[in-house]
């Protein structure tokens, strides 16, 4: 088992965020989460990545415990992520951009710049960023932008990535290339992936188990067959008179 | 090169010429540089601005002339003490960079030098209120002011040029890397695997240690040393439009901010009382027309590196 979420709640003041959320991920699955709007999936994949503190509960990664760990810590320890709205460092170019990944993600000491910025220049390859490598992150379009952080976080050398919403805001053609990335992604460096997603075909498809959330609290878990046609889904997203 | 040959010609030029009177200027512009340059690092590497950079001017100033005044030290004895002395004292206070949230940390540094200056004004016997520390040692004693002004003034260019040199190597090395991350995405960096705590407070030390030096100079330079002349917010404002103007933290920038904003100095002071209105008015519309800074002009016609945004954070 890679990740255990054990019983994990997020408190905003009086408003419960993720209310008693408990699942686990196994080394090379890949795990869509799902739910409505505002169902607490971000603050969720915050919470696991360290940048919330967790009201209470576990997550333990790897038989290590990640609780409340800073985010570098739980980087170091495995987890890469993108983020709902793209978040490059817009001053720096896509090649800088990456290197903080190839520098700061898994232990290099001996590593030194020109190297990281060869091996940086490998995941921009992977994502198809080279010939961009010198361009301003904030030039990139949101395609490209999102394929920056995605590079970005495989350069971190992650056993588990945390996708947020990367088909967000892209057309047809780039979602497919979107998908197409992402299964290249796990042919290649065989991680294991967290995915939100709000397009039901991605989850169909790439995906080999969902978990849904609503309101915080976990609603249901299962292949995406499943849960597709499980009533209480689509009342979660549709309403009572649809379901 | 051409630039750094033309530096060091100047002040031989000046005094061969007969105009020695404007190494004053010189060194004047070089210490506001020496200020500047790791002021500039340090903007980028905490993500945040500080607006009391002369605290630690202060600090290295006042421990070099109380050292040099009872117990006789000369200044290359007192040079190591200051430096202990403002990288601890940088220490102490590196955990505002990663506590203070928003603009709280500018404000604490606004606020800084000011307790300072009080402190001054309140232990008038040990640091010398108004009028400040006198009979410090002086860098140099040549027997001759003409020789000591003109090696005064190249002992500043030297300093300053040895911190251009530290601070430009570590920009273009993986922590001048992790600095423009902290500066554009410090939660974001943090998530990539970076220790910001660790690199601000790095950061914050050293800078702070540089602009001690600074002080250590001006200290031993003058032979007196007065809070009231690097204290106040009019300094701090004089090293901020350096910095500004210079080209929004490019460190090649702060030299020719350093220089542009000493020499409108010492030409508007010629107009008289009308300066006090002039300076800042000419200083007003080179921020609002020059949006890159003096340093932006030459930039226009270069490959674009990374250029910091200066961030005024809300968080």
């Amino acid at each position: 088992m890679l990740l255990k979420i054990d019983n994990v709640s997020k408190s905003f003041g009086g408003l419960k965020a993720v209310d008693d959320v408990s699942f686990s991920i196994e080394k090379g699955e890949i795990v869509g989460l799902i739910g409505p709007n505002g169902a607490g999936k971000t603050t969720l994949m915050n919470l696991i990545g360290g940048m919330y503190q967790v009201s209470s509960g576990k997550i333990v990664l790897d038989g290590v415990e990640i609780t409340n760990l800073r985010p570098n810590k739980i980087c170091r320890l495995g987890i890469g992520r993108t983020f709902q709205i793209p978040r490059p460092f817009p001053d720096l170019t896509a090649l800088a951009n990456v290197c903080v990944g190839v520098l700061c993600g898994k232990p290099r000491p001996h590593m030194s710049y020109m190297e990281a910025m060869l091996d940086a220049s490998h995941f921009l390859e992977f994502v198809g960023l080279f010939g961009k490598r010198n361009t301003l992150a904030k030039d990139l379009t949101l395609f490209e932008m999102r394929s920056l952080e995605l590079a970005r976080a495989l350069a971190t050398t992650p056993k588990l990535i945390l996708l947020d919403e990367i088909m967000a805001g892209l057309n047809p053609g780039e979602s497919r290339q979107a998908i197409d990335l992402v299964r290249r992604m796990i042919d290649e460096y065989h991680v294991t992936i967290l995915w939100i997603e709000h397009i039901m075909k991605v989850i169909m498809e790439a995906t080999q188990r969902v978990v849904v959330l609503q309101y915080g609290q976990k609603i249901a878990s299962g292949t995406p067959k499943e849960v597709v046609n499980d009533p209480k889904i689509i009342e979660a997203y549709l309403g009572e008179k649809i379901a | 090169m051409l630039a750094v040959s033309f530096l060091l010609l100047l002040p031989l030029l000046l005094s061969l010429v007969g105009r020695a009177d404007y190494m004053s200027l010189i060194t004047s512009a070089n210490v506001y540089a020496a200020v500047a340059i790791p002021l500039a690092w340090q903007m980028t590497g905490i993500g945040r601005m500080n607006f009391g950079p002369q605290f630690f001017m202060g600090l290295g100033g006042f421990a070099a002339g109380l050292l040099s005044i009872h117990l006789g030290w000369g200044p290359w004895q007192t040079l190591g003490v200051v430096i202990l002395f403002s990288a601890s004292v940088g220490l102490l206070l590196s955990p505002l960079t990663t506590l203070a949230q928003g603009l709280y940390f500018s404000l604490i540094t606004l606020i800084l030098p000011l307790m300072l200056l009080e402190l001054t004004m309140v232990f008038t016997t040990l640091l010398g209120g108004e009028v400040g520390l006198s009979g410090i040692k002086p860098l140099f004693e040549f027997g001759s002011i003409h020789v000591e002004q003109i090696v005064s003034c190249y002992f500043s260019l030297l300093m300053m040029l040895i911190f251009l040199y530290i601070v430009d190597k570590t920009m273009r090395s993986r922590i001048g890397l992790f600095a423009a991350a902290i500066n554009d995405e410090e939660n974001v960096a943090e998530a990539c695997g970076l220790n910001i705590k660790f690199w601000k407070m790095l950061c914050f030390v050293i800078t702070s240690t540089m602009v001690g030096i600074a002080g250590w100079f001006l200290a031993h330079n003058d032979g007196v040393f007065a809070g009231s002349t690097v204290l106040p917010l009019t300094f701090m404002i004089k090293i901020l439009l350096v910095v500004i103007i210079g080209g929004r933290g490019e460190l090649y920038g702060c030299i020719v901010g350093a220089y542009f904003v000493a020499v409108l100095e010492k030409v508007l002071v010629l107009l008289g009382a009308v300066n006090y209105i002039l300076f800042p008015l000419v200083l007003l519309i080179l921020l609002f027309t020059l949006k890159e800074g003096l340093y932006g002009l030459y930039r226009q016609h270069k490959y674009r590196e990374y250029y910091p945004t200066m961030r005024v954070r809300k968080r």
